[in-house]
């Protein structure tokens, strides 16, 4: 019995399991979900980052450089969430402790910053532990398209553990860290964001907002330091022309305006 | 019934007579009494004073009715074990026992004998005296129970007549007027009335006495009142030996929801409420909610689901002397039809739905329902008012949610006269590309300016310096910490809004401004109440964080 096949059969000459995974996948009508990494869409930023942009199976840390920088890393984690393909819920974790210090995410804020908040599914969670199971539970699951949250404390052992989740699921997780308890982690990049003097048209009112935003590690990438500035409207990261004189450009506005209501 | 009350003082020694007794028409009467009390002569119902002249020393009580009933709903609730419809007796039927609905249920047992068997041995294992009795109709086993030689019996259908007529009136539930009224015209037992013409009866009693006698013969309907919901779909499973580990729970449930599966696959249809019930060895029940978001005929997911409550439970579930029955009921099921599962599913949008809702689920079940939540516009103007967190509940998974909310915009913008309900509030349509080309500087006035971060409370700001009373600060301290402004946007004044003012004080208004600091933090501040006509002395509070 010797029967031609119509067409060629995929030349799958993989040596293990989780090559013919890989081969399979890749045969598979392609979604979202099998890109590796999603790009800032910044050249020189992406340009450091070994997969041309953020890894997708990888932990993510967002550092806030001081407490007070706070907002603005909750700002890039969001600027990077409205970045992602729209099909797929988001998931933030937040522990009560964090919102008492930090305040709850607000929905039309959300949306003035171009993520909508019905994507967004908030979990609250009573203490560390849970977070960490919320989140672990969130990345197996391989519903949403990145899960994001909120960690005080993380020890070398837990972020292993939940670096290994997000490569199993092939998902995003942005950890949002405080810079005073850092620890070593295993999360493939660290950013710290810290605060900068946001973009304003020539009336004086915030157009856009920027962050001072520094890649202090990254595995097999570079390190670097940009301020950017991110664009709620075409959901764009754009990096502030460096040699722009702050003196002319903060003349119009120095004095505080009144806009009539 | 053994009656449960024992107030605190002096402990009741239960081998000397002992009575509880209620409050009645002509002095206290006697509603309980005790072995001992039996045998010196008492008997229920006799006044106090009576009781107290028969014997030489006796204890009364005085009844408490709330832990009577609480006792009864209790062992009704054990006996959900047997049947699902159990219903406890009212205070027409005494409030001293309850119904068990069989009907289809014997057969489990090995025949109503040995359910009866079985139930009495039980009951009194847990020190209680029991009569019990199997009838046609509830009023027939209420009669034959409390008026019958024996005290378990079970009566075949048909002969209710024939069993009835030795039994006095009182067997069939009457008021006591209507019953001394049959006494002085001399009808002393059932069968005295039942070949009487009912003309007459109807004409000189009330209807309650044909009522009763129809109920017990069967030829009016008599319904219960269950004491759970009955529910759509139940299993149940007695054990030979008491379980009391987590995995065997879970292992039970599973086998018990597997059982259930074939039933819901024919009549198409999937579980939205499951309450699993675990029947303690010593009478007590645990019960297990559990909500799904979508419904599921999945056992993997039902069991995961119920390791997790219990896992969250932990040490507030007591196993006791063990489980020896487990009881799976479906209590409210949905349509659910079945789909093919394809190779690529997970790539389908059905697929995801389903495994969304599956995640939803196991964050609730661990973290407790109101933990999981997603964002729901509010129509106020109130910062803090303008939107709440809703559980997620409904099976709609969140695109289709915006959609449905762009649909209801454009509906609105089109102004559809046939729409009679106004839209569900949404959120303000992000600004899209194109409408941002064409009014570039006026894009920041024409959006709201919200903070991305909210203070769960408005936080005050102090030492606060501001030039004009009602312009920006330019210095302020918040958390301890003093920042200087560098620029400030605003003022958006919000003021409260009257509809709300009515009960309380009207709340003062506010005008919110958007400050930058030299750094480039950016906060949220309002000033509370306006200078000169609500207050003298302006309030600042921090409201929220700009990214």
């Amino acid at each position: 019995m010797n029967i031609a096949p119509s067409h060629p059969p995929p030349r799958v000459i993989a040596r293990n399991r989780a090559a013919v995974m890989e081969e399979l996948r890749r045969l598979l009508p392609g979604s979202a979900r099998v890109s590796t990494a999603f790009p800032l869409g910044l050249a020189a930023i992406d340009s450091c980052l070994p997969e041309g942009g953020l890894a997708c199976g990888a932990t993510h840390e967002i550092v806030a450089d001081t407490e007070n920088a706070t907002a603005a890393a909750f700002g890039f984690i969001m600027a990077l969430l409205a970045r992602l393909p729209r099909f797929h819920p988001l998931i933030f974790v937040m522990p009560v402790y964090g919102q008492r210090r930090y305040g709850r995410l607000h929905g039309h804020g959300l949306n003035a910053f171009g993520l909508d908040p019905a994507r967004l599914i908030m979990v609250e969670t009573a203490h560390r532990k849970e977070a960490l199971w919320a989140m672990e539970e969130a990345l197996r699951s391989r519903v949403p398209a990145a899960v994001a949250g909120l960690i005080d404390k993380l020890d070398l052992k837990l972020s292993q553990r939940l670096q290994l989740a997000a490569i199993d699921a092939g998902l995003p997780l942005l950890l949002l860290r405080l810079a005073q308890n850092l620890e070593s982690s295993a999360a493939a990049t660290r950013w710290r964001v810290g605060t900068a003097e946001a973009a304003r048209d020539r009336f004086g009112l915030i157009t856009r907002p920027r962050w001072d935003l520094k890649l202090e590690r990254c595995r097999n990438g570079r390190p670097g330091e940009w301020v950017v500035e991110y664009d709620h409207v075409t959901h764009r990261f754009s990096l502030v022309a460096a040699l722009a004189d702050s003196a002319l450009s903060r003349g119009a506005g120095s004095e505080p305006v009144r806009q009539a209501c | 019934m053994a009656q449960a009350a024992n107030p605190s003082g002096r402990l009741v020694d239960v081998e000397q007579p002992f009575v509880l007794v209620a409050a009645a028409a002509g002095g206290p009467r006697v509603t309980a009494l005790n072995e001992a009390a039996d045998a010196a002569g008492l008997t229920s119902g006799e006044p106090l004073s009576d009781a107290r002249a028969k014997t030489g020393f006796l204890q009364v009580r005085p009844l408490d009715a709330a832990v009577d009933a609480a006792a009864l709903r209790h062992l009704t609730l054990w006996a959900t074990r047997y049947t699902p419809t159990a219903s406890p007796w009212g205070e027409d039927n005494g409030a001293d026992g309850f119904f068990l609905d069989i009907e289809g249920a014997a057969h489990l047992f090995g025949g109503e004998e040995r359910l009866i068997a079985d139930l009495a041995q039980r009951l009194e294992g847990f020190g209680l005296r029991v009569r019990l009795a199997i009838a046609a109709t509830p009023g027939a086993a209420w009669a034959l129970s409390r008026f019958h030689e024996t005290p378990l019996i079970a009566l075949p259908s048909g002969q209710e007549a024939e069993a009835f007529a030795p039994l006095p009136i009182e067997a069939l539930r009457l008021s006591p007027e209507t019953s001394t009224m049959l006494h002085r015209l001399g009808f002393k037992t059932i069968g005295s009335l039942l070949d009487k013409p009912r003309a007459p009866f109807a004409a000189r009693f009330s209807a309650e006495l044909l009522r009763r006698l129809d109920q017990a013969l069967g030829r009016v309907e008599e319904p219960l009142v269950p004491i759970v919901a009955p529910p759509v779909y139940h299993s149940l499973r007695y054990l030979l030996e008491p379980i009391f580990t987590q995995e065997a729970v879970v292992s039970y449930a599973s086998r018990l929801m597997q059982a259930l599966v074939h039933v819901l696959e024919r009549d198409d249809k999937g579980a939205r409420a499951i309450k699993l019930s675990l029947y303690r060895v010593d009478g007590a029940v645990e019960t297990i909610d559990i909500g799904l978001t979508l419904p599921t005929r999945s056992i993997a997911h039902v069991s995961r689901l119920i390791e997790l409550k219990l896992e969250a439970l932990g040490a507030s579930e007591n196993a006791g002397f063990g489980f020896e029955a487990v009881g799976l009921a479906i209590t409210h099921a949905e349509s659910m039809s079945a789909r093919q599962t394809e190779l690529t599913s997970a790539m389908e949008e059905g697929g995801q739905a389903e495994d969304c809702a599956a995640l939803i689920d196991k964050l609730r079940q661990r973290l407790g329902p109101q933990s999981v939540r997603r964002f729901a516009a509010v129509e106020s103007h109130i910062p803090e008012r303008a939107e709440m967190l809703a559980p997620v509940t409904d099976s709609s998974s969140p695109v289709e949610r915006s959609e449905t909310g762009e649909r209801n915009r454009a509906k609105r913008g089109g102004r559809d006269v046939a729409q009679t309900m106004p839209p569900p509030p949404c959120y303000a349509s992000s600004p899209s590309p194109a409408t941002r080309g064409r009014k570039d500087s006026f894009a920041a006035e024409e959006e709201q300016t919200r903070p991305l971060l909210l203070l769960p409370q408005a936080e005050p700001a102090e030492e606060v310096m501001a030039l004009a009373p009602d312009g920006p600060p330019r210095r302020f301290c918040w958390r301890g910490i003093t920042y200087d402004v560098k620029r400030a946007q605003g003022p958006e004044r919000i003021s409260a809004e009257w509809w709300r003012a009515k009960e309380q004080k009207p709340e003062p208004t506010r005008d919110y401004f958007l400050l930058e600091d030299a750094d480039g933090r950016r906060f949220w501040l309002y000033c509370e109440g306006l200078c000169g006509r609500e207050t003298n002395a302006a309030r600042w509070f921090v409201h929220g964080l700009f990214a």
